[in-house]
């Protein structure tokens, strides 16, 4: 039942907090709550193993079917609010799941902001940000694709980033870095292989960048 | 404003709007200007400094404006002759320019794919709170029909023994196709798709599943490696029965494409 209500929860793309799994799922069982999560995390992670999941789950005799089968981890993301997300534990190029054109469409502008905030030395003004956002037809509030992720309150795609005031600003501004579901998805050296692609450079390019990148492995 | 002009390092515009503020302070003479002026400073003195952290970046610093005509060029920009201003060079973008940057992105992240509900079987009382989940996630969920069986809304009222009605309905039919020439072996393939409709197909698929599992069918590959299927001559449908080949489970994917 957790794992169905993981599935569930998790297309929002906001993390899942152990709250909820507690007064939703778990409810009674409050005691093997640790454990029965770390069952579930099990679950998801074994279909990748390749013994699927056309058929059934004792003892709930739950059947569902997956468009396509994958393997998934479920990370604790924030210790202290105790949310999780659910990752693919999938390498990166080999996972090819289907995806629909919206979300593709908020995908490539999340790549570009990270790229743009990593290779800007890991944080940015949010009035550089829109600055550079404007020569890709960009602009917020405006309602054509793909729109404005970037304001409060969270949307799926700002959970990616980590915005804080800049104290002593009038009128406010804002910092934008990396959260941590964008840590836990992909890494400074992917989105550097990203930018090196769209540039038709090497990565080696950007020493500094490169440097960072290479050293947090 | 120009924030990311003033920091290129080719651009004397940093030093330029320093010297048009030196001049203009000559002519101050009341306290709000003076107050103006000290806010210049304080934004002058803050890009002097980010200025000066981009020569420390060693090598080559990240030039954003190449960056973002790369993404352009990605993003099958048709570039027109005449340009609007300079900041923006002109061109148009076509519509799926961003699905372009985003399936490229997609390679680069490990994220778990959106889960489409498609059929489940409850237990007979679920709990409330997740029931209402999963009808806002219905809900929401409009452009997945092409995934969602048509009969899906039925469903909700009685998983169960809509599921149960179909399956002894399906198993039926493929005993009478069986008995009917039983020692022409019946293709899994062409018992399960229906040409007319995906998800009719998805569903047929579905509910073969729950003969397998309860042992009422069998599948099997024939000497092409097709599967073929067929019932199960023995009627016991105990768990001890299950031999060690029983056990197996296995996983079909079927997408549109394919079926069609």
């Amino acid at each position: 039942e957790l794992v169905q209500f993981l599935l569930v929860k998790d297309q929002k793309k906001i993390p899942i907090k152990r709250a909820d799994m507690l007064k939703n799922v778990i409810r009674e069982y409050r005691d093997a709550c640790m454990e029965i999560i770390s069952q579930a995390g099990r679950i998801l992670q074994e279909v990748w193993r390749g013994r699927g999941l056309l058929g059934w789950w004792p003892p709930q005799g739950l059947t569902l079917l997956l468009p396509q089968t994958f393997g998934l981890q479920l990370v604790e993301i924030d210790p202290k609010l105790h949310s999780y997300i659910l990752v693919s534990s999938l390498p990166c190029a080999k996972a090819n799941h289907p995806c629909r054109a919206k979300e593709k469409e908020k995908m490539g502008l999340l790549i570009v902001i990270l790229s743009f905030i990593f290779m800007k030395g890991n944080a940015v003004k949010d009035s550089t940000l829109w600055e550079f956002l404007r020569w890709l037809r960009v602009y917020p509030g405006a309602g054509h694709p793909p729109g404005d992720p970037l304001k409060p309150p969270p949307t799926p795609l700002s959970r990616y980033l980590k915005i804080t005031p800049v104290p002593l600003m009038d009128p406010p501004q804002f910092s934008y870095q990396w959260g941590p579901r964008a840590a836990q998805e992909t890494s400074k050296e992917e989105i550097l292989n990203f930018v090196a692609k769209v540039q038709g450079k090497s990565p080696k390019f950007w020493t500094s960048q490169h440097n960072e990148a290479t050293a947090s492995q | 404003e120009n924030h990311e002009e003033m920091l290129s390092s080719k651009s004397n515009r940093l030093t330029e709007a320093l010297e048009e503020a030196n001049k203009l302070f000559e002519k101050v003479c009341r306290a709000r200007e003076a107050a103006l002026d000290a806010q210049f400073l304080v934004l002058a003195s803050n890009l002097g400094k980010e200025k000066a952290n981009e020569l420390h970046s060693e090598m080559t610093s990240f030039d954003s404006s190449a960056f973002a005509e790369d993404l352009l060029t990605l993003m099958g920009i048709n570039r027109t002759e005449v340009e609007e201003n300079d900041s923006e060079p002109g061109g148009f973008l076509p519509c799926d320019a961003w699905q372009k940057v985003g399936e490229e992105a997609l390679k680069y992240f490990r994220r778990a794919p959106t889960f489409h509900y498609m059929l489940g079987s409850f237990k007979s009382d679920p709990p409330v709170a997740k029931q209402r989940i999963e009808r806002q996630k219905k809900a929401s969920r409009g452009e997945a029909k092409q995934i969602m069986p048509a009969q899906l809304k039925k469903m909700e009222e009685s998983h169960e023994e809509a599921t149960e009605k179909e399956v002894e309905r399906i198993l039926g039919i493929l005993q009478t196709l069986f008995e009917s020439d039983p020692d022409t072996p019946i293709s899994f393939f062409d018992f399960v798709i229906d040409p007319n409709s995906f998800s009719r197909t998805v569903e047929n698929m579905f509910h073969v599943s729950f003969l397998i599992r309860d042992g009422l069918a069998e599948i099997r590959l024939d000497d092409d490696k097709l599967p073929i299927i067929e019932p199960t001559k023995f009627r016991n449908v105990g768990e001890d029965n299950r031999g060690p080949g029983a056990r197996k489970q296995v996983v079909m994917s079927l997408t549109q494409q394919e079926w069609k």
